[in-house]
């Protein structure tokens, strides 16, 4: 519909030549569509549908509506309490629920045997009821959902398979704007420490023209004003500060082993007072008991093992299978000890005496790396895939390798090279890792902000509390103080991510809405304000604050080999 | 049930030849996964409704001409606000400060603005609305202030009307919102569908406690009454609605037990208030032909004429819900700059 209009949709404070970029812009756009690429329109609002696909997604959601409107209600309780995936693939989407409803069907049959073929379905779906059931005894964090436990062995597979494994388009694109949008989040307070951030923000900018003189004189002023200020914004203020401070006298923090086996302590806490560790053990465990769906034999390999917290519930989550748990074996990854003891074996021990309770039968091996780029796959004993099913996991681990050429690559080729049917991996949702210093300091200060706003509506032990701020001030400490090889936090989004991973052979296997569903009963249960919000995006899932993300799970697989995009890929194992 | 089928082929359609295909994808997609959401016994799914909506974050930097930011302007109630600004490009990148420095502009309108969804669905980061929002900061040159109001059926009457009054509060006491004028805030209210009541029921609010809102948009306004109206028999089910879903929410939304007579739903009907001689900001009311409310729309409309004040009815002939959502199509551009020319009549 070529048009020439003269309303502005998005100009300046100016008002400048707005009418003349407008119709430029709807003509590119139009050529766009022609040329068979993703529908701009829809594209910005969140859904991925081809110019192409446009007709054929219309068909889909007529043929939905008909079939629907015959199946009446027990067509729609069906899909609203099936297990739904990646909804900004409108294609993908509607399709699957086009199978849940007809799956043997070729969907463009005639409407009359689509109807018999319902009814027949209808008598099928009756006694193959699949209920995704949060009532339980148990505490949440060992009952993953019963999505987990395939019943009927083929077609609840197939189906299940073919929605996860879906390729999305542009799953793994990068996002649209040249420049990184900032996402902004600031709680209206009377006294929101104005001149206080401003004087940091005035500092950092003294340290980045490296104009130390005026760096320190502001940085002693930041000091006294933290101490009039009360709440989330003292304690982030103090620990910029200190950061600042250390940069510009140069007095690094020291990172030795001593300090390793605090940080796991330091992270317990943080554990126990906010729910962002538990919902990234929460959605990875998820993900990888999808994965291991019947298997047999299972071994996973945990990046970063430090107290194990995320194995129990996966250990009784498998021992609840309906056929029983697998044979499961645990390899955990860490850092060299100060004392030389075996941090590592201690936390095999008593994730064994757990496993023993539970009746799974289990197996532990600990590595000691300075680095996973130390790694080799020869080491980890993998058995084929035939034999036993692999799971690679990272919580926050996979960030710290951009800080060595070359690391991350190295360990993106180990992980291929061990052949694993899932890789599931949770990381800090921000850019910290921009080159510009000054840029990595505004960035951290949004986000710690957040982090910290969230964790004063913590109920529970102060301790806990201060002991999760220490842990989080050490990660602002690394972030503004350090650089080079000793400046590990290097987080990056989830779209950088989607990136590196997609270049590295990967593909994402998507986290679905009954994974959505429970991350979010746990929060209710864990997190007792109501700030805290899931975030469905792309396969992926993401926790935040208010409309903030501040963390992302995503579950990747290796590519399958073949060029042409399959519709409906099939299970690796 | 043959009789059925017949119909629905027929209404499909209809509705595929009035809007562009897209358009048609995105509203029928809308149908679809509502269809899923509202269950027979008047509970909802709200966790697959969170699931399914596309949400966007906000961006400090600016993206053609418009930059937003999430403030939480009441802690008790988690209440959220997306505040929109326009900005340049080339501008210093702004900091968490710079957002309450006084945007400075001589008269500067500032949109409060309730997204739609029957009172049920979407949020103020829905990328629906936060597009929709940026539209309207660049056409109007304004500041918009999107609220995200607690919804049904978790939240009954009259919380969003709560959440609303809260936020024209906040925005009222704003002294970086102020134009240089006048030293105060020009405030509009605007919403669309389920927006378009509370924009209604705010202002009535704001003109019991004499704050000055200068302008009413209602969107497609949902409104509806006990009497089933001429239009809502003629368009059930055609363009994307139906009778049965409307009822659905208002059973939703209003206090259990009652029912469409309800001021909050039928502001001119047998339970409503006089409007007369109350200091009620002026009212531009669109209209879509194929909205099978519009009876009420337009009784709407009328009510206010009868009470003396002043209004402007905007019908749009053959446009249905949701015309406003894409900027392809003929409707969208009057409305866009009907609203301009409404809110800078000042300027």
């Amino acid at each position: 519909m070529k048009r020439n209009h003269q309303v502005s949709c998005g100009g300046g404070q100016n008002g400048g030549n707005t009418s003349v970029s407008n119709s430029s812009k709807a003509k590119i756009w139009e050529e766009e569509q022609e040329s068979g690429s993703m529908d701009e329109l829809l594209a910005v609002l969140g859904y991925k549908v081809r110019s192409d696909d446009m007709a054929d997604v219309a068909e889909k959601l007529e043929q939905l509506e008909m079939v629907m409107g015959s199946a009446q209600q027990d067509g729609i309780s069906q899909l609203s309490d099936t297990v739904h995936y990646n909804p900004s693939d409108l294609s993908g989407w509607l399709q699957t629920m086009l199978s849940e409803l007809n799956p043997i069907d070729d969907v463009l049959s005639n409407s009359q045997q689509q109807r018999q073929r319902q009814k027949q379905k209808q008598i099928e779906t009756q006694s193959r009821v699949i209920i995704y059931d949060d009532n339980s005894e148990y505490d949440l964090r060992a009952i993953p959902g019963i999505a987990a436990y395939p019943q009927s062995q083929l077609q609840t597979e197939t189906e299940t398979t073919s929605k996860r494994l879906k390729t999305s388009i542009g799953s793994a694109s990068s996002s649209s704007s040249s420049i990184e949008p900032r996402p902004v989040v600031v709680v209206d307070a009377q006294d929101t420490g104005v001149r206080l951030v401003h004087t940091l923000l005035a500092c950092a900018e003294a340290v980045q023209q490296d104009n130390l003189k005026v760096a320190d004189a502001l940085v002693k002023q930041v000091g006294t004003l933290a101490v009039s200020q009360t709440g989330a914004m003292r304690k982030v203020a103090t620990y910029f500060a200190e950061a600042l401070a250390r940069r510009i006298y140069k007095v690094y923090p020291q990172e030795d082993s001593l300090v390793s086996s605090y940080s796991d302590i330091l992270q317990m806490h943080f554990y126990e007072t906010c729910p962002y560790l538990k919902f990234a053990h929460f959605t990875a465990n998820q993900a990888i008991l999808e994965a291991f769906a019947t298997a047999t034999r299972v071994h996973v390999v945990d990046f970063g093992l430090k107290q194990g917290m995320q194995w129990p519930a996966l250990m009784q989550a498998l021992a609840l299978r309906p056929g029983g748990p697998p044979v499961f074996r645990l390899t955990g990854v860490g850092p060299p000890q100060p004392d030389n003891t075996d941090a590592l074996q201690q936390v095999g021990w008593k994730l064994a005496q757990f496993a023993e309770t539970m009746g799974v039968e289990f197996e532990f091996r600990g590595f000691v790396a300075n680095s996973l780029a130390d790694l080799e796959p020869s080491m980890l004993d993998v058995r084929p895939p035939e034999v036993e099913t692999l799971a690679v996991n990272s919580i926050f681990e996979l960030h710290c390798l951009l800080a060595r050429p070359g690391a991350i690559e190295k360990v993106m080729a180990s992980i291929k090279s061990m052949n694993p049917k899932i890789v599931t991996m949770v990381e800090q949702e921000a850019n910290h890792n921009g080159p510009v210093f000054l840029d990595r300091f505004n960035e951290s200060l949004h986000y710690y902000s957040s982090l910290f706003d969230s964790l004063e509506g913590s109920s529970g032990p102060s301790e806990d509390l201060v002991l999760s701020e220490v842990y989080l001030g050490r990660q602002i400490c690394n972030v503004v103080a350090c650089d080079g090889g000793d400046r590990v936090e290097r987080h990056e989004t989830l779209t950088q991510w989607r990136n590196r991973l997609s270049r590295a052979g990967f593909e994402p296997v998507h986290l679905g809405s009954n994974v959505f569903k429970q991350a979010k009963t746990l929060l209710a249960l864990y997190a007792g304000g109501g700030g805290y919000q899931v975030e469905e995006n792309n396969g992926s899932l993401m926790l935040g604050w208010h409309t903030r993300p501040l963390i992302a799970t995503s579950a990747w697989q290796l590519a399958s080999p073949s060029p042409s995009p399959s519709p409906s890929p099939s299970r690796l194992s | 049930m043959e009789d059925n089928n017949e119909v629905n082929e027929v209404d499909l359609t209809d509705s595929k030849m009035v809007v562009p295909l897209n358009t048609w994808v995105l509203i029928s997609n809308f149908k679809l996964s509502y269809n899923l959401l509202r269950r027979p016994d008047g509970t909802f799914n709200r966790h697959l409704a969170e699931f399914l909506d596309r949400k966007v974050a906000p961006n400090a930097n600016p993206v053609d001409g418009v930059l937003s930011f999430d403030v939480i302007i009441d802690k008790g109630t988690s209440l959220l606000t997306r505040i929109y600004q326009p900005a340049s490009a080339d501008a210093p990148q702004l900091n968490i400060l710079d957002f309450h420095k006084p945007v400075g502009v001589e008269v500067l309108p500032v949109i409060i603005f309730f997204h739609g969804g029957s009172f049920a669905h979407s949020s103020a980061n829905s990328g629906i609305y936060d597009i929709l929002c940026r539209r309207l900061v660049g056409n109007c040159k304004a500041v918009v202030v999107s609220v995200n109001y607690r919804r049904a059926p978790e939240n009954r009457f009259p919380c969003a009307y709560d959440d609303g009054w809260t936020t024209l509060k906040w925005v009222n006491s704003r002294s970086w919102l102020k134009s240089t004028k006048d030293s105060k805030v020009h405030i509009y209210l605007a919403g669309d569908s389920s927006g378009g009541n509370i924009v209604h029921n705010v202002a009535l609010r704001a003109a019991e406690s004499g704050i000055e809102v200068l302008g009413n948009i209602l969107l497609n306004p949902m409104f509806g009454g006990l009497e089933r109206t001429e239009s809502e028999e003629r368009l059930d089910g055609k363009y994307f609605v139906t009778i049965q879903d409307r009822d659905w929410y208002w059973r939703a939304f209003l206090p259990e037990g009652e029912d469409r007579d309800h001021p909050a739903c039928n502001p001119f009907g047998p339970r409503g208030i006089s409007l007369k001689d109350v200091k009620f900001p002026k009212s531009l009311v669109v209209v879509a032909g194929l909205d099978l409310v519009q009876d009420w729309q337009l009784a709407y409309a009328k009510g206010l004429e009868k009470a003396g004040q002043d209004v402007k009815l905007l019908f749009l002939d053959k446009a249905t819900i949701g015309f406003y959502l894409l900027p392809n199509n003929d409707h969208f551009y009057t409305v866009m700059n009907e609203i301009s020319s409404f809110v800078r009549s000042d300027c």
